[in-house]
């Protein structure tokens, strides 16, 4: 069976926070996973005004992830979901995926 | 739903609301401002909002005769209500209590607005450490830090043309006590105590732990009891002469207090309040006085060289761990994005989430582990903001 690395939504209402894991493919969202390899907190955070260099920061959102874990579940054939993609393109653990625009 | 009373006390409150003459459409005379005790007997069945209550009669009549007193304030003095009473001399006793039926409180000064830009030009002009400057100036560091970063905060402002509140400023500086800054070759006046150390609440049990006669028993050891640590090896004990030695050992590397228990229950051993009190150094500095009384000048010397071992074993730190963030994380700012990722290296091992995952340390959520978030007495109040 397929697995997939994709996002396992916690926290409330208006107030999502996710863990990154890894599953089998048609398993629930909410069921326990194979192994839980990072988190990703959707809200983002605003920096302080406190400081001179980061009163025009951009607000950030907040990625943690296992590299090595991830590289060995990327290896051995498991798919990350597309949201789970882009977060992982950006940590330069797989190239980005390509758009549309770019297949045709 | 509000029960549908219409008595005294509900009506009451919409009195700010009503106007007199909406108010007194019942009655056929207007009421006047401070109506009298016999009207308000009789119309004790009237539905009608009364137009003043007692309290509130009573109220105003004290702000017109004595109370009147308090309306100005004289600049450079209190302008509380225990003014009143002393009648005449204002650096009385009560100067400083603003509530005379609670003697106990008195209200602290706060910096004047020389005494706080000194210490704005001390710290970021002329580049003392914190450390230095409260002890010359008798301010908490805390205090410090937040002076000179909301001292940058208006310079911002300043330059950014944005309204300052400071009529307001002036108005408080006027009324409560300040510390102010010393003359040129005065002495500078001390604004808070700086040394001290909030109770530690391991010290609240009482504890019967015997000890030979023989065995030197310190404050260290006593730490050590409170947080249930094995007693130390009698040549451990035997080298430290005195528990201040044991601050700069700690301020170098502050794991070196040792730690007790195991996975959830680690903790640091307590140590002796000569090494958590915020300026351990002084200590130091007086036991050294004490000993050579005569060699004033060698005793400075060592301090100010024992001072800076301390900040630049403090700053190697603080460069350390910011340099460990800085590994940790990674900032990634897309072009097509509005916002930053920050992606942070973590580790999933039984060490970080514990055997079966649930480990209260482990990062992320975790399963088969209740959300407590909305049990009763969880306090969500942030304690920190990071900056």
């Amino acid at each position: 069976m397929v697995l997939r690395i994709r996002l396992a939504r916690f926290g409330n209402k208006h107030n999502p926070f996710f863990n990154i894991v890894v599953a089998q493919a048609r398993s629930a969202r909410g069921a326990k996973p194979l192994e839980v390899i990072g988190t990703y907190n959707p809200i983002p955070k605003r920096p302080t005004n406190l400081y001179e260099e980061n009163a025009n920061a951009r607000p950030y959102k907040e990625i943690a992830l296992d590299r090595s874990r991830a590289k060995y579940w990327l290896g051995v054939g498991a798919q990350p979901s597309d949201p789970v993609w882009k977060l992982m393109s950006m940590a330069g653990l797989v190239a980005p995926k390509p758009t549309t625009f770019d297949k045709a | 739903m509000a029960p549908r009373i219409q008595s005294r006390s509900v009506s009451n409150t919409l009195l700010p609301y009503l106007t007199s003459t909406s108010s007194s459409s019942s009655t056929t005379s207007v009421p006047s401002l401070f109506s009298t005790p016999s009207q308000c007997l009789s119309r004790q069945f009237s539905a009608t909002a009364a137009p003043q209550t007692k309290l509130r009669r009573q109220m105003f009549e004290w702000l017109s005769t004595e109370g009147a007193a308090l309306k100005h304030h004289i600049p450079g003095e209190t302008n509380y209500l225990t003014r009143l009473k002393q009648r005449g001399g204002s650096d009385g006793p009560d100067s400083r209590r603003p509530f005379p039926n609670n003697q106990n409180f008195i209200s602290e000064p706060i910096l004047s607005e020389e005494l706080r830009n000194e210490v704005y030009n001390r710290v970021v002009t002329k580049g003392q450490s914190v450390r230095v400057v409260s002890v010359d100036l008798g301010i908490d560091m805390q205090r410090i830090a937040a002076v000179v970063r909301l001292v940058e905060l208006e310079q911002r402002q300043r330059k950014q043309g944005k309204p300052l509140a400071l009529p307001y400023a002036r108005a408080i500086h006027e009324m409560v006590p300040t510390t102010p800054l010393a003359e040129q070759g005065e002495r500078q006046q001390f604004h808070e105590p700086i040394n001290d150390l909030p109770a530690h609440p391991l010290t609240g049990t009482q504890i019967f732990y015997p000890v030979p006669e023989s065995r030197s028993f310190t404050r260290v050891e006593a730490g050590r009891v409170f947080s249930a640590a094995p007693a130390m090896e009698h040549s451990e004990a035997g080298a430290i002469s005195h528990p201040s030695d044991l601050a700069e050992k700690i301020i170098e590397n502050p794991n070196a207090t040792g730690w007790v228990g195991k996975g959830d229950n680690r903790r640091q051993i307590l140590q002796p309040a000569d090494v958590r009190i915020p300026h351990p150094h002084l200590v130091s500095l007086e036991r050294d006085r004490i000993t050579n009384p005569k060699e004033r000048l060698a005793v400075a010397d060592a301090h100010a060289k024992r001072l800076e071992r301390q900040d630049a074993a403090e700053k190697r730190r603080r460069e350390r761990a910011a340099a460990r963030r800085e590994q940790m994380q990674t900032i990634v700012s897309p072009e097509e994005s509005r916002f930053d990722y920050r992606i942070k290296d973590t580790v999933y091992t039984a060490e970080t989430t514990g055997k079966d995952g649930r480990a209260p340390w482990a990062i992320g959520r975790r399963y088969g582990v209740p959300h407590r978030d909305r049990t009763r007495g969880e306090v969500k109040i942030p304690t920190r903001v990071d900056a």
